[in-house]
């Protein structure tokens, strides 16, 4: 195992400025912790600036890059909450009554800090601190038929808004809850989101995102879920937008038996490039964890996945999965992807794969000569190739809208064919 | 019918068919026999439109239409039918959902209505049951743990379904068992019609005990050499491929 250097800040990085040019025209909060902790946000970001290249897990994704080719103001998020409401607030005006376990929850250190270093755009969205709501479900709350209502909040993004967003969701012992997030908008705009999770024991988590940004968005999402005993975990996140997003996600596993899915579809052409970056952290016995991706990138599009599974010491029979499969439609599309193993413990069972391939050209003429015309045939093959993963999906509404989402993608990519292509200017 | 005149096919810039003629009437059944390499699959591609197969002379005419210049959906929809030698698998893609999209995809260009789901469970059920095919494969995806008799059987179907004016069987034979073959054989022969002709492409004789052919030629050094009855097939049975194989050597 290879030691990782810390991060030592060396110097002082001007792209802080990018992200905090505005921070000033937030009011004072009449909670003084929330003051303190924009303070020390502020503080803690004009040491280190935003993640450069130079960064471990920022390598492949340059973000001060795109966003000072960017002119945004910071505007109030534009969130709606729908469907299931009845455990869902927003954030109260001043933060006056705030729930003190939310409190500890977004005072706690940034997940996988003290380890990269990394961590600036949650330094981001705590400067930023003011919108956003908390889920809050009690114990034992479980709905039991099939068709549970899930609550869904849509972010719609405006042209030239920088916003930043705070989710907390506490799920409490033997609770059931669903979360779609969709992000959806137009425009240029850089919407910052810090979701964080708390699955107390034997509770379960259905956690899903659509983001259909706009193709000249930046989206970044820093995600940390806490998992105690028996808990259940399944994330899936499809992207089909934004010129920029980054997914990133840091699972640590407390408890006993619990299981955890991470699984995701992304789908890109133009210029876009997605970005996941998962570490999932076993710290006890008997769990499981899986992740499990597929990526098509057409045209120049870039796709990063960056997944990591992490065994400490005491996690025993764990359980650790992780394929990323990219197919590349173009011969200047990108796929950068790095699966990384760190294990302590000496009886786990462990797998990751990945693989970056091209459509079966026999499959293709296979399918040509029953008769379906070339782009058919094709879109058949992609379909198959992250219906894969659609179909892990456990949640018969989200599976639909995503299957309706690959096949609008799909629908316009066999459109585009034979057009010049706009990227190329 | 078909025509096929003067055909020069070549590969990576090397030429495998050499001048081909063949001709095969509606309704017919002709078998072609070949050594090995001699460039039997070579041409069920270049009629099939496959790409890397570069034609260089020549026609090739389906009822008076020149397929050579049609896409591979385009042949299919004017009525030509490959029989693959290594029937491919499709992981992901379910049986029904490509018979559906095949079947409507040449309905449509065939200017006929399409099929919605329960049309085409209906066509393919009645389909497997005429040619004593299970339906469970339909519930697969494409050929993804077939075993070799359900593949040769799988193309059959196939062409059932989608009626071809024209169909070219590569090798269906090979790798078959003989209960296995004669299941294919006589779904081919179930599909024999006035106005549908058949190219069996084979190694042995065998497979023309159960499908009889009106006429057998022999493909050597990218040309028709030979042409007969079906005693032709006997004949070559009992000597083997070695007179062409000669000539090629001389
Ligand atoms: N993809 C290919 N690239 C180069 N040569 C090929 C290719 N496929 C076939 N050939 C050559 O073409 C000739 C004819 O092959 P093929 O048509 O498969 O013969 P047959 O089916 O009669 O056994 C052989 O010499 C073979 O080596
Ligand atoms: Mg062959």
């Amino acid at each position: 195992m290879s030691a990782i250097a810390k991060f030592q800040p060396r110097y002082r990085n001007d792209n802080a400025a990018l992200a905090l040019k505005e921070q000033a025209v937030l009011q004072p909060s009449s909670a003084e912790w929330v003051n303190a902790l924009r303070l020390r946000a502020v503080a803690s970001l004009n040491e280190t600036g935003l993640p450069t290249q130079k960064l471990e897990r920022w390598k492949y994704t340059n973000l001060p890059a795109k966003l000072k080719k960017m002119d945004l103001t910071y505007k109030d998020a534009d969130i709606t909450l729908s469907g299931m409401t009845d455990y869902a607030y927003s954030f109260p005006k001043g933060f006056s009554g705030f729930p003190s376990f939310a409190q500890e929850m977004i005072e706690q250190t940034p997940p996988s800090n003290e380890k990269y270093g990394d961590m600036m755009l949650w330094q981001a969205g705590n400067a930023y601190l003011k919108d956003g709501f908390i889920v809050d479900v009690p114990a034992d709350t479980k709905r039991n038929s099939k068709a549970v209502k899930a609550l869904e909040v849509t972010y719609t993004g405006h042209d030239g808004a920088q916003t930043s967003v705070r989710q907390i969701i506490r799920v409490a012992e033997n609770a059931e809850f669903t979360l779609i997030e969709y992000q959806l908008g137009a425009g240029s705009y850089w919407n910052n989101v810090v979701t964080q999770i708390e699955l107390g024991q034997g509770a379960t988590f259905k956690h899903y995102r659509f983001q259909e940004n706009s193709d000249a968005a930046v989206i970044t999402q820093n995600t940390h879920v806490m998992m105690a005993g028996n808990a259940e975990y399944e994330a899936f996140t499809i992207t089909t937008g934004a010129n920029l997003s980054r997914n990133q996600v840091h699972v640590d596993i407390n408890g006993e038996h619990s299981v955890a899915r991470l699984n995701g579809v992304n789908m890109l052409d133009g210029k876009e490039l997605a970005d996941t970056t998962i570490t999932v952290e076993h710290h006890a016995p008997h769990c499981r964890s899986f992740q499990n991706y597929r990526t098509v990138v057409d045209e120049i599009a870039t796709s990063v996945f960056q997944g990591k599974i992490h065994v400490h010491k005491p996690a025993q029979k764990t359980d650790g999965y992780q394929m990323a499969k990219s197919l590349l439609l173009s011969g200047q599309a990108t796929v950068n992807t790095k699966p990384e193993l760190e294990i302590y413990a000496d009886d786990v069972k462990c797998s990751h794969g990945a693989t970056t391939g091209r459509l079966d050209d026999d499959a293709l003429f296979y399918m040509q000569s029953r008769g379906i015309p070339e782009a058919q045939a094709r879109n058949l093959l992609i379909e198959a190739f992250v219906n894969e993963v659609v179909e892990e999906v456990t949640h018969d509404d989200v599976k639909e809208q995503a299957t309706h989402i690959i096949s609008q993608w799909l629908h316009n990519l066999s459109s585009d064919d034979g057009e010049e292509a706009q990227w190329l200017e | 019918m078909i025509k096929i005149k003067n055909l020069h096919a070549e590969i990576d810039g090397t030429e495998i068919l050499k001048g081909l003629n063949l001709t095969i009437g509606n309704g017919e059944v002709h078998a072609i026999m070949g050594p090995n390499g001699a460039g039997k699959s070579t041409l069920s591609y270049v009629l099939s439109g496959r790409d890397g197969y570069e034609v260089t002379d020549g026609t090739a005419t389906l009822d008076g239409e020149n397929i050579l210049d049609m896409s591979p959906d385009e042949r299919a929809a004017a009525g030509l039918f490959l029989a693959f030698q290594y029937p491919v698998e499709i992981p992901g893609v379910q049986m029904t959902t490509f018979l559906k999209t095949a079947l409507n995809a040449v309905r449509k260009a065939r200017g006929e209505d399409e099929l919605d789901a329960i049309g085409l469970l209906k066509l393919m059920k009645g389909t497997c049951k005429k040619l004593g095919i299970s339906d469970h494969m339909m519930k697969r995806a494409v050929n993804v743990g077939f075993s070799g008799g359900e593949k040769k059987r799988n193309e059959v179907l196939q062409m059932a379904m989608l009626e071809p004016k024209f169909a070219v069987l590569d090798e269906t034979d090979s790798g078959l068992d003989i209960d296995a073959l004669k299941i294919v054989a006589d779904g081919v022969n179930a599909l024999r019609a006035q106005d549908r002709s058949f190219l069996v492409i084979t190694h042995y004789q065998r497979l023309l005990d159960y499908i009889k052919p009106d006429k057998v030629h022999v493909l050597a050094k990218g040309q028709i050499v030979k042409s007969g009855g079906p005693e032709l097939a006997l004949e070559l049975e009992e000597k083997g491929y070695a007179e062409f194989a000669q000539e090629e050597a001389a």
